[in-house]
């Protein structure tokens, strides 16, 4: 009896015991901080709503979900990883610039930098934003990268918080039959409920081409 | 005497274990086998049946919110909804455990000897036509998908499975498949509606047939007028557009086959009521000329809840009432009979309102298909009017003020304020926040509103009608004018509005949204016209993409030449505060990751 006692103690002991080890990671914790360039550059994009997106892929492994990291609104990604050789890649078809599926090879360690370079089909720069009374002026020149793009609109938005793209906007007005140079646009907001409210409100223009999921941004600017 | 026990303990499990009945060898009592399901004609007819009862994808009426996510209806009840994209797994249909079975099926069908040759036929040809709809149903949604052709597959352990994955087919092939089955079973199936439309016959099998072939033809032919053509290398996804015409002759010839056929007609039995025509052509099943295939319900037993669920609050019988209502936008897609420009007249050229003695001389003069569709302000329902009533309005120094209240309040002077229906925009329950209510599939059968009973009303799949707009629409887009002309017209005179002397694709998308409203055409028609981006294009207050209420109001001025008479409010509804989103990554749905592992031959769809 007292023998049989012991043996259930042990057990019990073993069990216990045994239970943890080989089957539990740490969590990851490298880093993999990405930006998405041209010449350089950020681009600047849509921010929300997982709307812009890059794929991470493993080698090595037998199933081959990616990995999916959203870009920001200023062109940058990051991703919580454990260490190893990433493939990264932009998401088929997604993105104002030329689809190309080049990948980066990314030997994670620690913390890396990545930087995958895109050719977007216009970029846009010099952009400056005036607010005269309810009425935004705004002027940008919109340089043309690839010849054969066309624009489909240009779309001008402001938004009550530093988000601003074509979805998270108060205002937006799009304007047909653009052209690649120096453009100056105006939108009047008076009879914009959400306007007269605002405590803050920042602008932003966006060049839509024709056949592109997304647009490209100029860089926030506060305006109010 | 402790070993003693241990001892007999373990001799007695020992004798349990080594038992030689054989309790665990029973022929399972909740499975049938081959020989009995197919030894049997009833078997086989309650397996159909169970077919029959799993193949109701995309929008139906047991789901009234699937309504509320296009430009057809918003929400009532509850919060508002916030949606704006569509997902990537909308409506997607992936069912190879449903084909397996109906492969299955067919070869018990085909090796049985209990039915005569005739039924054997018929029953094989009903099989496979629900397997054409089931591929029909994934191709639309995700482009080309494995075609297993009718085997059964099985799996032994250790079994080599890569014969077991096969590739994606290209969304010409799966199309062309879909076809090819239709025309081969045509012939075996009955020429005599059934009852209730519930069974496939020929002419079912004709109209996916045509509407296969006009689905591939536009996809053929508008998604290579994209500026970026969605496809992919292998051509899962996207049709050659050298194909375009030869779909577009297929699909007429199959909807002048069924126009041919002489068993359904444009239902057109109650010419003074175009709008009561309209209605009982879709929703009276009784001696229904019009429906060739449908999802027919039946009292009891087979019930669902889109009356109750959508019934005006002054016509309900139970709890539930008002959970949705249709939009402006669609209201105002129905033209009116000698005006092509549909928009409700609420003010006048200098914005000042414009005075309607009753609520419903507002709509006079539209399409009497508005009427068979939606129950507007002031339109008859079993037999009793539907008011809707924002609230009051008067003018106080030469400002409009509102007056609203609780639901079916009323002022002290007797007069009400705020309809027991509706329309409001606060956030109470049972109450209509859009202006409009559903009539098309409301049942008008007594306590068909009520949880204890539920309604039998039908949902047709194909009616006489598609197969006259899609031979419209493929003799327009093969150049042959004047047979287009002839048919669209014969959809517009059976709707008692004027006629066209040409057609354009416009009108031929504009007579698809007003005729087929509800009826699960509208995602997939813009989606193979690849219109889907340009109309649902997430433009705040954009006339399309933003979904409109419209309030009318009682003016309430005693004195005033006014007083008494009926004015309107249009503005973007609350219930849906962002406009729909369509974007170029939802032409097609997603492949699952998933499947992908267990088949590392599929492909992934464009923009995924």
């Amino acid at each position: 009896m007292k023998l049989y006692k012991y043996f259930l103690l042990i057990s019990v002991a073993a069990f216990t015991i045994s239970s943890c080890g080989l089957d539990n990671y740490d969590e990851p914790k490298s880093k993999i901080f990405g930006k998405i360039t041209y010449n350089g550059e950020m681009l600047n994009l849509r921010g929300t709503g997982e709307a812009v997106q890059v794929q991470l892929y493993q080698d090595g492994y037998e199933l081959r979900d990616n990995i999916t990291a959203y870009v920001g609104q200023d062109g940058t990604f990051e991703a919580l990883l454990f260490d190893g050789e990433y493939k990264v890649v932009t998401k088929d078809n997604n993105g104002p610039w030329v689809n190309s599926r080049d990948t980066v090879v990314v030997n994670l360690k620690g913390t890396t930098e990545v930087e995958l370079k895109v050719t977007p089909y216009f970029t846009i720069s010099n952009e400056s934003f005036s607010l005269s009374g309810s009425n935004l002026n705004t002027a940008f020149s919109i340089n043309q990268v690839v010849n054969t793009a066309q624009i489909d609109y240009v779309t001008l938005l402001v938004s009550r918080t530093s988000f601003v793209d074509d979805v998270n906007n108060i205002a937006r007005k799009d304007f047909k039959d653009q052209k690649a140079g120096t453009v100056t646009l105006s939108m009047d907001m008076s009879d914009n409920k959400d306007f007269a409210s605002a405590a803050a409100l920042f602008a932003r223009v966006g060049v839509r081409t024709v056949g592109a999921d997304q647009a490209i941004y100029s860089k926030i600017v506060r305006i109010k | 005497m402790k070993i003693k026990n241990i001892v007999i303990a373990t001799l007695a499990i020992l004798a349990t274990l080594s038992s030689c009945s054989d309790f665990l060898d029973r022929d399972p009592d909740t499975i049938l086998t081959d020989d009995q399901v197919f030894g049997d004609a009833v078997m086989i007819k309650s397996v159909l049946s169970n077919f029959y009862g799993r193949i109701t994808w995309g929008q139906h009426i047991d789901d009234t919110y699937l309504y509320t996510i296009l430009d057809e209806a918003s929400k009532s009840d509850g919060g508002p909804d916030t949606r704006q994209d569509f997902e990537n797994d909308r409506w997607r249909v992936y069912d190879y455990t449903l084909l397996r079975n109906l492969n299955q099926f067919l070869k018990g069908v085909r090796e049985t000897n209990v039915l005569d040759a005739d039924t054997q036929k018929e029953i094989e040809g009903e099989a496979r036509f629900i397997r054409a709809w089931l591929y029909f149903n994934m191709c639309r949604g995700m482009g080309g998908m494995p075609i297993v052709g009718d085997e059964v597959f099985d799996y032994a352990p250790g079994m080599d499975i890569t014969a077991l994955q096969y590739a994606r087919s290209t969304e010409a092939e799966l199309y062309d498949y879909i076809i090819s089955e239709c025309e081969a079973i045509k012939n075996f199936l009955p020429t005599d509606p059934t009852i209730n439309a519930a069974r496939a016959t020929k002419w079912a099998a004709l109209m996916l047939k045509a509407r296969a072939a006009v689905y591939a033809g536009s996809i053929a032919n508008y998604n290579n007028k994209m500026p970026t053509p969605i496809r992919t290398a292998g051509g899962e996804v996207g049709i050659p557009a050298n194909l375009a015409n030869q779909y577009y002759e297929t699909a007429l010839s199959a909807a002048e086959e069924v126009i041919n056929g002489g068993k359904y007609q444009l239902q057109l039995t109650k010419p003074d009521d175009r709008g009561r025509n309209f209605y009982e052509a879709l929703s009276v099943k009784e001696n229904n000329k019009e429906v060739i295939w449908a999802r027919d319900y039946k009292y009891p037993g087979q019930t669902n809840g889109f009356t109750q669920s959508n019934i005006p609050a002054s016509h309900a019988e139970d709890i539930d009432r008002c959970y949705a209502g249709p939009i402006l936008n669609l209201v105002e897609d129905f033209e009116y009979i000698n005006d092509r420009n549909g928009e409700i007249k609420t003010t006048d050229a200098n914005g000042n309102y414009i005075f309607y003695d009753k609520p419903e001389d507002a709509f006079a003069n539209k399409d009497p298909r508005l009427w068979g569709t939606v129950i507007y302000p002031g339109a008859v329902f079993k037999g009793t009017p539907v008011v809707l009533q924002a609230g009051q309005k008067y003018l106080d120094n030469g400002v409009w003020r509102v007056r609203t209240s609780e639901p079916g309040e009323k002022d002290g002077n007797g007069l009400l304020i705020t309809s027991v229906n509706g329309p409001t925009t606060t956030n109470n329950q049972f109450v209509n926040k859009s202006g409009f209510f559903f009539r098309k599939f409301l049942d008008e059968t007594p306590s068909a509103s009520t949880r204890g009973r539920r309604s039998d009303m039908w949902f047709p799949r194909f009616r006489f009608a598609e197969a006259v707009m899609i031979a419209a629409e493929a003799s327009f887009e093969l150049g042959q004018a004047a047979k287009s002309l002839t048919y669209i017209n014969q959809i517009r005179e059976r709707a008692g509005i004027q006629n066209l002397t040409s057609v354009t694709f416009e009108d031929v998308v504009q007579e698809y949204r007003v005729e087929f409203a509800f009826e699960d055409h509208r995602y997939w028609d813009l989606k193979r016209w690849r219109l889907a981006d340009k109309i649902w294009n997430g433009i705040q207050n954009d006339p399309n993409a933003q979904q409109f209420a419209l309030f009318p109001y009682l003016v309430n001025m005693p004195g005033n030449a006014n007083d008494g008479k009926w004015i309107f409010d249009k503005f973007p509804t609350h219930m849906s505060p962002y406009p729909r989103y369509f974007q170029m990554r939802n032409y097609y749905n997603f492949i699952d990751q998933g499947w992908i592992n267990n088949n590392p031959k599929y492909v992934k769809n464009p923009y995924q």
